[in-house]
């Protein structure tokens, strides 16, 4: 477009001490009939190659550069479209070209050309639209579908394992637990990326399983641990439900997971990768408290040998060979009889040393450290004293004005009555 | 003794004595049904019956207690959130007293309200000053409020204009002693699902009856009126659409029994406890109404049959195997049943269609139970 430009002024420029003596001449409007035709020669940078090679001039990375990562991210030149937001016959110089840019005829008139007055934000919104085409655009996500964070693939879904001949993965889904980069040395090609996933699936009734994938592509290495995944489901029992059997503990490497059962509608209070492992099971209250190491990987293994290494209330009664009775405060603390060993042990074949307390005896005498809780940074400060001090005879003021809305309608007092006029002063 | 003087103005007092005792005649009237409000205010006085052994002990069977609901999850407990529960390893013996404990607070969670004849008005001139005519336009009342006073016994009385000086009545009594003594849930002035008809209405449609009787406790006396009155309606809707279910396991269960044959009204529970085929329970509560009224031709009998039905457990479920005891004294239940029907029941063919139905069902139980008896090598006679 611009070599047609350069072209097309240098016709105009040439002959136009020509164009005014025929006009002078001939009185005939401004029109090119009269233009000499010889060819021109215009050979310049711009027209010798075409726009895709120009660009990949300016673009173009050496392979040692693009090993080390240049050509990436947000200084990135990126190719732009010369030709969007422009139209054969209009240009620069607001002509109108009669079947070209405009119909021929208009109404019962016959159109001419002639020269409209100039567009002069033409030029503006052509560049606008170049600017718009190089910004790097961050990839958008529904806030459902999105992950722990962002766009990034960690906590995201991924759907169901692909079925295996006619064994379908129905009512499964799979969320992604880590996904990263591995660099690998290959005696021919040096280093190289690899991508490693992680993730667990399953189908929230008990069934749960998860897996790695390793491939050169992030998509590819995700399906793969998908799979893989699929391929490796256990079963989880579920207390009533919702919760785990009893409290445990568990580690892995340097990991030290503990885990404890919860109440209904205490919700999941632990560690994303453990939040998104009790979804993928059906666990729906636990609290779990990582120490140690919190390496990923390391914490799913550790959790997934903790939910295995549970026992059930039958075999902790049969262990003990004693009554394995639940209080619940909702039920006033009526004892509940869950498991009964076939044979019960008296007090007297107790020994003195065992452990009975029930946590104590599951959590393999761990015990959960318990920091010391401190006031908080306002309480020791002077103003607070002042402030409770000051703040003490409203305390109840809050049930005082619901009692008196319950019980009038309105907040009033015994002297709302005697004194009316004034609380139509105070209304107004 | 420390006297507290409180000065209430006069139009104040008059307007809370005013309206006790006038809306006897009070009809509560709900869309589909009217009921008409019965209170024990008649000569016989219900106390000394209710609180008898062996009508306490009728009462608590009939209650049928299944722990399960007896210990169920109340909407109206201090826990704002569920605790984690808590777990045990516990030994035979342990465990047994841990049952025994159970069994106290299941005792505790299903002691019945008592059932009383209704208050009388205190009219108790205590003197008159003539002196003090016109001393002030105000009434004074004076309460007693040592401590360690039983509220019933506590000293409230009132000068007034006139120069009277008189012991107050009910309603400034109560008022009183829950401005000085609050008792946790009860409200000076009377709640609105008791004085809005249409919420109570409501609250009865919706068959909330746990519900009404349990604040009904709390805010009032046993010998007031309204409590009465409250609870009798509750009663009857409760008999009318036979929604007997909702009130067992429950302390409410036995006021209500205890007032449906105390007005000679048994005849639809009795259906009830036919029709689920529970004829022990159907002696029992012939057993009561022989208690109750004397009036029951076979009562003797049944008498002793409830003797022998105490000791067995409670029935929560039918039963799915029998034993020839239990056949003995079902039986034995079933003749005292037809005896009953055909001398004192007022549904005479409902209820022997509910038995003859009963009696059919258990044909069946019992050639089961013989059956597998035989097909288990252990053959009776």
């Amino acid at each position: 477009m611009a070599s047609k430009l350069l072209a097309f002024r240098s016709m105009i420029c040439k002959p136009l001490p020509m164009i005014v003596k025929q006009t002078s001449f001939q009185h005939v409007p401004y029109n090119l009939k009269f233009f000499s035709v010889s060819p021109v020669a215009c050979v310049n940078f711009f027209n010798k190659l075409p726009a895709d090679k120009l660009w990949k001039s300016v673009t173009s990375v050496s392979n040692a550069g693009a090993k080390k990562g240049r050509g990436k991210g947000a200084g990135r030149i990126r190719i732009r479209d010369l030709n969007r937001g422009q139209m054969i016959g209009v240009g620069k110089i607001n002509m109108l070209w009669p079947g070209l840019s405009a119909p021929v005829i208009r109404g019962r008139e016959l159109l001419k050309q002639q020269r409209l007055p100039d567009d002069p934000e033409r030029m503006e919104k052509l560049i606008k639209l170049r600017d718009s085409m190089t910004k790097f655009r961050r990839l958008k996500l529904s806030p459902i579908e999105r992950g722990w964070s962002g766009s990034r693939m960690p906590g995201r879904s991924i759907g169901p394992p692909d079925p295996v001949g006619e064994d379908e993965f129905t009512g499964f889904d799979t969320k992604v637990l880590q996904l990263r980069s591995l660099l690998i040395m290959k005696g021919s090609l040096g280093r190289t990326r690899n991508y490693q996933a992680m993730v667990v699936t399953g189908n929230g009734q008990g069934l749960a399983g998860f897996g790695f994938g390793k491939a050169k592509e992030a998509p590819a290495a995700l399906r793969k641990a998908k799979n893989r995944a699929g391929q490796k489901l256990m079963h989880f029992e579920i207390y009533n439900g919702h919760t785990i059997f009893h409290d445990f503990y568990t580690g892995f490497g340097r990991t030290k997971i503990f885990v404890q059962m919860k109440n209904e509608g205490y919700g999941l209070k632990c560690h994303r990768a453990i939040r998104e492992i009790c979804q993928a099971i059906g666990i729906k209250d636990l609290r779990a408290k990582v120490e140690g190491s919190t390496n990923l990987q390391h914490i799913v293994k550790a959790f997934f040998i903790g939910l295995l290494q549970q026992r059930s209330h039958q075999q902790l009664a049969e262990e003990k060979k004693l009554h394995l009775v639940e209080y619940r405060a909702e039920n006033e603390h009526y004892p509940k009889v869950v498991a009964s060993p076939s044979e019960v042990r008296t007090k007297e074949q107790i020994s003195q040393n065992e452990t009975l307390d029930f946590i104590q005896y599951v959590m393999n005498d761990k015990v959960i450290l318990r920091k010391k809780k401190f006031p908080r940074f306002y309480e020791t400060m002077p103003h607070y004293d002042i402030y409770l001090k000051k703040y003490e005879r409203y305390r109840n003021h809050e049930k005082i004005r619901l009692n008196l809305k319950v019980e009038y309608g309105e907040i009033k007092s015994f002297l709302t009555d005697k004194y009316p006029e004034e609380q139509t002063q105070s209304d107004a | 003794m420390s006297l507290f003087i409180r000065k209430l103005s006069q139009n104040n007092v008059k307007h809370v004595v005013a309206k006790h005792y006038e809306s006897q005649t009070l009809i509560f009237s709900s869309r589909k049904l009217s009921i008409v409000p019965s209170v024990y205010d008649g000569e016989k006085d219900p106390a000394p019956k209710f609180f008898s052994k062996n009508v306490q002990v009728l009462l608590k069977r009939l209650t049928r207690p299944d722990f399960a609901k007896v210990f169920r999850k109340r909407k109206n407990t201090d826990l704002p959130v569920l605790r984690t529960p808590i777990y045990k390893f516990l030994t035979n013996e342990q465990l047994e007293s841990e049952i025994a404990k159970a069994n106290k607070k299941a005792d505790k969670l299903l002691q019945m309200p008592p059932i009383v004849k209704i208050q009388k008005p205190i009219t108790d001139v205590l003197s008159k000053d003539p002196a003090l005519v016109g001393y002030d336009t105000s009434k004074f009342v004076f309460t007693d409020i040592t401590f360690g006073v039983a509220n019933e016994n506590r000293i409230v009385v009132e000068r007034d204009p006139d120069g009277t000086l008189q012991s107050c009545d009910h309603e400034i009594r109560k008022r009183l002693n829950q401005v000085y003594f609050p008792i946790h849930g009860r409200k000076i002035k009377e709640p609105l699902m008791f004085t809005d008809t249409e919420k109570f209405n409501s609250l009865l449609e919706r068959q909330e009856y746990e519900f009404i009787l349990d604040r009904a406790c709390i805010q009032y006396e046993p010998d007031e009126f309204t409590y009465q009155k409250v609870t009798s309606i509750t009663y009857q809707h409760v008999d009318i659409n036979t929604n007997y279910n909702l009130l067992r396991s429950t302390r409410h269960f036995g006021p209500m029994t205890f007032y449906l044959t105390w007005h000679h009204n048994i005849d639809n529970l009795m259906l009830e406890l036919l029709q689920s085929g529970t004829v022990r329970e159907a002696v029992l509560l012939v057993a009561l109404r022989h208690e109750l009224q004397a009036d029951v031709t076979n009562g003797d009998v049944a008498q002793t049959i409830v003797q022998q039905i105490l000791p067995t457990p409670v029935q929560l479920t039918k039963p799915d195997r029998l034993t020839e005891e239990d056949i003995q004294l079902d039986n034995k239940c079933v003749e005292c049943i037809e005896k009953y029907i055909v001398s004192n029941s007022a549904m005479k063919s409902q209820h022997e269609l509910a038995l003859q139905g009963f009696r059919e069902y258990y044909q069946h139980l019992i050639d089961l139970s013989r059956g597998l008896q035989k097909a288990h090598g252990k053959v009776s006679n």
